[in-house]
């Protein structure tokens, strides 16, 4: 490049900058991007997939901007969140004044405390640390245990958090609202009432009722509310759709 | 030609040209005086963007739009569950960062005599300035979050609002709700009380009993198999160092992300 080279500006023997302008055979942005390969394209194609894709909603006929005559978010909506979070931790300190904590003797591990508890949080994991009497004796294992009940408490507590992660990905579609999806909102129902049977089952002792029966209707109970749910809810739907969607029609009556 | 130096733009002679007051020229050097090094000029636009992002006018929301408000005001407490569980987040972080200036995590022997770590939690309870009402608005606010979280967490899941394209942050609830209660938990052990001290137990068994792992993980978390006072210094630096820092940041992922999906309205 130096031989031919008259333009005394640039140079490349390391003394200058070695920035050397474009020229015409210079590859552009989007010439380097199209001339990629693998993921790489890959990438590219999609996210101009995607921008044709907005740039047609935008052009469609029926595409409308929202409306933005509202409520200002300055001062009004700050001032409606500011006056919030006042009253809310105005609340907080009212409660901390009124009910301080208490403090418990010292550490002892000689003296075992007849009630052993976690904060009232981890009552349903606690309680699902004691299903020791539903861990399976294996006949063929010759009345073994498949694994050691405590074992089986914590997978219990996976199993449980594994089923709330994996939600969204069982119960697909448009439905929002309970009415709509009776079955997920009885769903919803069975786990609430269990998280409270199973915390009730880990204070067990505190509970005027034979264990065996305690065990029982901390099963049982989150089922029949769950069915109840779903019985009121297929019941109530019927109106209740109507009357959303004379809602919508009186709005944008059908065509 | 003068040696002397000489601004390109002449912002001195600009400024003794105009009839300014005190106010005016102190506010104008030290602008000039930082621009000369930050070039903030640069970084203007950003500045004027989020003025404009702040002034912005909400856009009506779907309830608006259809005149749905009175078919559901009583949901609305409902949708700032989030909210306040961040706001007790923030109020148990500052009364916490006051704890941590009287606690000692130090000593812990389990033969029912006060260690160092219970005489601290003492010493703020009984002798500091409004000592206890400090411990009292930690704990408290630490309860009413984790209740808020459970209650925000049902709120979610019976409005459908976990359902596509939300559940990425559905999943990072879930996350967020474990480190909150892994909070309260490793909270909880910090006086070395009785309760702490069984409940600690419980936790090291726990561990042990995750297959596979488990010894490790009892190692790590818990700094042995029966509870001493590495457990007490695990839980403490749990608590004050690695757990602030991630819940911070995932919850500033979670609302990002809300912010950037918007709102699950009813429908």
């Amino acid at each position: 490049m130096s031989d031919n080279d008259t333009n005394d500006d640039v140079r490349t023997d390391g003394s200058g900058t070695g920035i050397v302008a474009p020229d015409d055979e210079t590859p552009t942005w989007r010439e380097r991007k199209e001339r990629t390969e693998g993921l790489a394209r890959l990438t590219y194609e999609y996210f101009e997939r995607s921008r044709r894709e907005d740039q047609d909603l935008r052009q469609q006929s029926d595409y409308v901007e929202r409306d933005v005559l509202a409520f200002p978010a300055w001062p009004h909506e700050m001032m409606r969140n500011l006056a919030l979070t006042s009253f809310f931790v105005g609340m907080i300190l009212f409660l901390s004044a009124a009910l301080p904590p208490e403090m418990p003797h010292p550490a002892n591990a000689n003296q075992t405390p007849a009630i052993i508890l976690p904060d009232w949080y981890l009552y349903w994991s606690f309680g699902l640390l004691k299903l020791q009497t539903l861990n399976p004796e294996i006949s063929l294992l010759g009345g073994q245990k498949l694994m050691s009940d405590r074992m089986y408490g914590v997978i219990a507590n996976v199993v449980v958090v594994g089923f709330v992660a994996i939600v969204p990905f069982l119960n697909k579609g448009s439905a929002r609202r309970p009415v709509e999806q009776p079955f997920w909102a009885a769903v919803g129902m069975t786990g609430v009432v269990f998280s409270l049977t199973i915390a009730a089952l880990s204070v067990q002792n505190l509970i005027p009722m034979g264990s065996d029966l305690l065990l029982d209707l901390s099963f049982l109970f989150p089922i029949v509310c769950g069915v109840i749910t779903y019985a009121a809810l297929r019941t109530m739907r019927e109106g209740y759709m109507f009357n959303l969607n004379r809602r919508y029609y009186r709005l944008r009556p059908p065509k | 030609m003068s040696l002397e130096r000489k601004d390109d733009h002449d912002h001195k002679g600009w400024m003794e040209s105009r009839e300014l007051t005190t106010l005016e020229s102190i506010y104008l050097t030290t602008l000039l005086w930082l621009d000369k090094r930050l070039r903030i000029v640069d970084y203007l636009e950003l500045l004027e963007d989020l003025y404009y992002k702040v002034n912005m006018q909400m856009p009506k929301s779907h309830t608006e739009q259809y005149n749905l408000d009175n078919k559901f005001w009583y949901w609305y407490p409902l949708y700032a569950l989030g909210s306040f569980s961040t706001i007790s987040y923030i109020v148990a972080a500052i009364s916490g960062a006051l704890l941590g200036f009287y606690y000692a995590p130090a000593a812990a022997a389990s033969d029912g005599t006060a260690t160092v770590a219970y005489e601290s939690v003492q010493l703020i309870m009984g002798e500091l300035n409004l000592g206890y009402l400090l411990r009292s608005i930690h704990r408290w606010s630490a309860q009413v979050m984790v209740a808020a979280v459970f209650l925000h967490m049902l709120r979610v899941y019976f409005t459908g609002a976990y359902k596509e394209p939300r559940e990425v942050n559905w999943i990072i609830g879930i996350v967020l709700i474990s480190l909150t209660l892994v909070f309260g938990y490793t909270g909880y052990l910090l006086p070395w009380s009785q309760l702490s001290y069984w409940a600690g137990q419980i936790g090291v068994e726990m561990a042990l009993s995750i297959p596979l792992i488990g010894e490790w993980v009892a190692q790590l978390m818990f700094g042995g198999f029966t509870l001493s006072q590495s457990t007490l210094q695990r839980m403490y630096i749990l608590h004050v160092f690695f757990l602030p820092f991630i819940t911070t940041a995932i919850i500033a992922v979670h609302i990002g992300i809300v912010w950037m999906q918007g709102i699950a309205e009813p429908h």
